[in-house]
């Protein structure tokens, strides 16, 4: 296992688009997180011109957690992309073919590539970790609460592995790069949204909260809307741990499907 | 001129290893049974079956689309048979097997925004060799210079080049050719082939694909023809393309001079035709046009005309192509 992640390095370090996207994500998630925690970003128009900030309101221990961990949670679209550039890169070039004639099983490429969405997510969420731990000690003044609601890192690195997981998949399932990176964004940005819709809308439980994407998003939901959650009388939702085996269960489907897409085709 | 020893004799022992082969019986490097493949309507291979010894330099001949890069593709786990099996060193792990086996399919396959150097450092690992062969192969193929440039900026015969320097890395068993010489120049050509002659006098067993007939026939002991995925012979190139000669004859009396062929010594099967007022004597082997002539004359029929004959291999194959 040592050595299929080695050569995935060997394949990736030199390649320019990696950094870049690795680079956005580093340096986005702070930068942004900062603008939102002085309230230069803000709804209701911001301290100066005396509106209401109630996006700033979330940068101390424990809830620095959740919040920098939802804002984190859009960032790693850099991250889902560069999974689908890196594979689709290995059809457009057809080093995947190469990769196999000079003696990688099809399983081993696969799971090279596998083994590069768990450790790309675990960077993201040790990087998450330090950023928030950061914005947490600025802003309690003290480490002291540094592991409450520590799970919620947790809830990144899942949320992390299915993003990028997906974004495998498309990119092994559809081969080139752009077509896969535009169905990526638009499943992201809108057909899950409408799915969502129509499941949700009707009676009983709120099954399209378990769609792909959406079960890890219910992990980390954005701030404003848990707190008006919280003011209305419970509307039936799935708890946490139904969220956390909806997630590991997607994750599973992406594995298996790319295993049996790259077993039975041609390459 | 090139030098090529009589393909029917045991090449020339010059070292301790090539004697060991001869020690070892010969055995097969590589069996094909029965490969089927379709794509779609297409049926790109049909049943093929061929077994390729060890250390002989085999031809895979067929012209555009007969199917040579599907079957290097099957044999190399790129592709998948619809029935049928392979089996590389009598019986090894496919897996285990390839990392023992050099090979260059259909196109140079490499990450383009790494240089030479870092992309062999990639194949090397893939294969679990060292570093070490990676200047010595580059030098091989003569990219020794340029091996930090990057491969998107290498020209399409340097991309071939740095493809067999790839495939030669960790002294493979066995090499696996798809259209080595596509994209080189002549004397890339004439390099590549020389290359090929010194690695199979070194012991190495090497499969190349190749629609150019004069490839195969200056650098193969054996060819397998393809055409429209029907394997059409195969064996060594000496049977399969072997050249037919025949012995043109003229004289006044044509019947005495058949009669007299009749009785001609030293011949296995003489047959004869007469097109044009010409006689065609086939079936010749080791019969010179002296020794016709001499026999002619003892039998009392004086030649007009003779003329010995080549059928080239062009035509041969053509012949095989077109049946």
């Amino acid at each position: 296992m040592r050595s299929l992640l080695a050569i995935e390095w060997l394949k990736i370090k030199r390649y320019r688009t990696f950094w870049v996207l690795i680079g956005l994500f580093m340096v986005l998630l702070p930068l942004w997180n900062y603008q939102i925690s002085k309230g230069i970003i803000s709804i209701g128009g911001g301290d100066s011109m005396g509106g209401i900030n109630l996006l700033n309101t979330a940068y101390s221990f424990p809830s620095v957690w959740s919040n920098i961990g939802f804002w984190a949670s859009t960032f790693i679209t850099f991250l889902s992309i560069l999974v689908i550039i890196i594979t689709s890169n290995e059809y457009t070039y057809r080093t995947h073919r190469q990769n196999v004639i000079d003696g990688w099983s099809r399983l081993q490429f696969f799971h090279a590539k596998v083994i590069m969405v768990v450790v790309l997510s675990l960077v993201a969420t040790v990087y998450l970790f330090l950023v928030g731990a950061l914005f947490g000690w600025v802003n309690s003044g003290s480490l002291t609460n540094l592991f409450s609601e520590f799970y919620k890192v947790f809830y990144f690195f899942l949320l992390s592995v299915n993003y990028l997981g997906l974004g495998l998949f498309l990119a092994i399932f559809i081969k080139r790069s752009g077509l896969a990176i535009g169905l990526f964004l638009l499943y992201t940005n809108f057909v899950e949204h409408i799915l969502k819709g129509i499941l949700n809308s009707r009676e009983g439980a709120p099954i399209g909260n378990l769609l792909p994407l959406q079960a890890s998003d219910e992990l980390l939901p954005f701030q404003l809307m848990q707190m008006m959650k919280s003011l209305m009388p419970s509307s039936n939702t799935f708890s946490d741990s139904t969220y956390v085996i909806a997630t590991i269960s997607w994750c599973a489907v992406y594995y298996l499907a790319g295993r049996i897409l790259l077993l039975r085709r041609d390459w | 001129m090139l030098f090529r020893a009589p393909l029917n004799f045991p090449k020339p022992i010059i070292n301790i290893s090539l004697l060991l082969i001869f020690l070892i019986p010969l055995s097969n490097i590589l069996s094909i049974q029965n490969l089927s493949k379709s794509y779609g309507a297409i049926q790109a291979l049909k049943g093929v079956s061929f077994d390729v010894p060890e250390g002989s330099v085999y031809g895979v001949l067929g012209p555009n689309g007969s199917g040579k890069t599907t079957l290097l593709g099957i044999l190399l786990n790129v592709l998948l048979a619809d029935a049928g099996s392979y089996s590389w060193f009598g019986g090894m792990p496919p897996d285990d097997a390839r990392r023992q086996i050099g090979s260059l399919l259909e196109t140079p396959n490499f990450y383009h925004y790494m240089s030479a150097y870092n992309n062999l450092e990639i194949t090397a690992s893939l294969r679990g060799r060292g570093l070490d062969a990676r200047d010595s192969v580059l030098q091989q193929v003569g990219l020794f210079e340029r091996r930090h440039s990057k491969f998107q900026e290498f020209s399409l015969g340097m991309k071939q080049r740095l493809a067999i320097g790839a495939a030669l890395l960790g002294n493979p068993k066995v090499l696996v050719l798809d259209e080595p010489t596509n994209g080189l120049d002549p004397a890339g050509i004439a390099e590549i082939r020389q290359l090929i002659r010194t690695l199979s006098s070194q012991g190495i067993t090497v499969i190349i694909a190749s629609h150019l007939l004069d490839e195969v026939e200056k650098v193969c002991t054996h060819v397998a023809i393809l055409k429209q995925g029907n394997l059409l012979l195969h064996g060594p190139v000496d049977e399969v393309l072997r050249q037919e000669d025949w012995i043109e004859l003229r004289t006044d009396n044509m019947a005495a001079l058949q009669q007299a062929l009749l009785t001609l010594p030293g011949t296995v099967a003489p047959s004869f035709r007469i097109v044009d007022g010409l006689l065609q004597l086939t079936g010749t082997q080791g019969i010179t046009p002296a020794m016709v002539n001499e026999h002619c004359m003892a039998q009392g029929v004086v030649l007009t005309h003779l003329v010995l004959r080549k059928k080239s291999l062009e035509t041969r194959f053509m012949e095989l192509i077109n049946k």
